[in-house]
């Protein structure tokens, strides 16, 4: 379900995985909280963050952007197996991650779709900010 | 995380912005713990009572009950295709298989950071009791495998008397 979040050094000028930044305390989950996986990857005219979050559904999901932070949160119904349980690996519970937004994005076009257990987030540059290729003319 | 920069933020007063609350550091550790000691380790070539794949292979993780006649495996497969999966069931085991592909492999002009396992992953696992493989029925659901299985009617425990001389 979860693994620590290890963060890879990046070069100053790009954008940086870190732990999670805050937690509205109005959405604080009464039972354990789970921090998913996260890949985040530079696609050029945005960054995109696949997040898996298995067992959860769209409807129950809250994606928000507040104050420079784009919060995740998914409740997850807790959901046992009848009968005695022989081996529990990984538990229910929901599932919260928070990102810092920096400079250049333009967060009123961000979007976010679920399928397969996974939440794909599309946080786009703004134009001015995008990579962009010169063509280079021959004289 | 953050998509800026990192900074530090100790200069104007803030506290480390991943530890706001002591109810996060509790919840983190109970984490941390939980996969620590109830996750298998990967490759491991010692004895265990679930087979791992091939050493560097990711597996999913599970959960099993048993009830009844009935044996449940539960496993939290996000971001795969049902079609890419494959279970199959012989008496005493089952096995599910498969492949996750990345959804960001394709990227190339950028950087990337990773937390997800992704590839080919295989995963045996030995059943409490023998089950009737004509009568297993598997359910993909929002990232969710669940498989059933029913027990074999020959596989009933029965008393053994202790004989004597």
């Amino acid at each position: 379900m979860v693994n620590p979040t290890q963060t890879a050094p990046q070069a100053a000028n790009q954008p940086r995985p870190e732990q999670p930044a805050q937690q509205p305390k109005a959405a604080a989950a009464p039972g354990l909280t789970y921090q998913p996986n996260v890949d985040v990857c530079d696609c050029g005219a945005e960054v995109m963050l696949v997040t898996d979050m298995p067992g959860a559904s769209a409807e129950s999901m809250d994606v928000c952007f507040e104050d420079g932070v784009l919060s995740v949160h998914a409740k997850v119904p807790q959901r046992s197996l009848p009968g005695r349980q022989l081996v529990q690996e990984y538990g229910i519970g929901d599932y919260r991650r928070s990102f810092r937004l920096g400079e250049g994005f333009d967060a009123s076009q961000i979007a976010a779709e679920y399928r397969k257990g996974v939440l794909t987030i599309h946080v786009p540059r703004l134009a001015a900010v995008r990579p962009r290729k010169i063509e280079v003319r021959p004289a | 995380m953050s998509l800026i920069p990192f900074r530090m933020k100790r200069s104007n007063g803030m506290e480390p912005a991943n530890l706001t609350t002591m109810t996060d550091f509790r919840n983190e550790m109970n984490r941390l713990f939980e996969g620590f000691f109830s996750r298998p380790l990967m490759g491991s070539s010692g004895p265990s009572w679930f087979e791992t794949g091939e050493p560097g292979q990711w597996m999913p993780a599970i959960d099993l009950s048993e009830s009844g006649g009935e044996i449940h495996v539960r496993a939290e497969l996000p971001g795969i295709d049902p079609k890419d999966v494959d279970v199959s069931v012989s008496e005493d085991r089952l096995v599910i298989s498969g492949e996750k592909k990345s959804a960001t492999e394709k990227t190339t002009d950028g950087w990337t950071h990773r937390e997800s396992h992704y590839g080919s992953f295989n995963r045996a696992i030995p059943l409490p009791e023998a089950v009737d493989p004509a009568k297993v029925t598997a359910r993909y659901d929002k990232g969710v495998l669940t498989v059933e299985l029913t027990k074999s009617p020959t596989s009933t425990s029965r008393k053994v008397p202790v004989l004597t001389q």
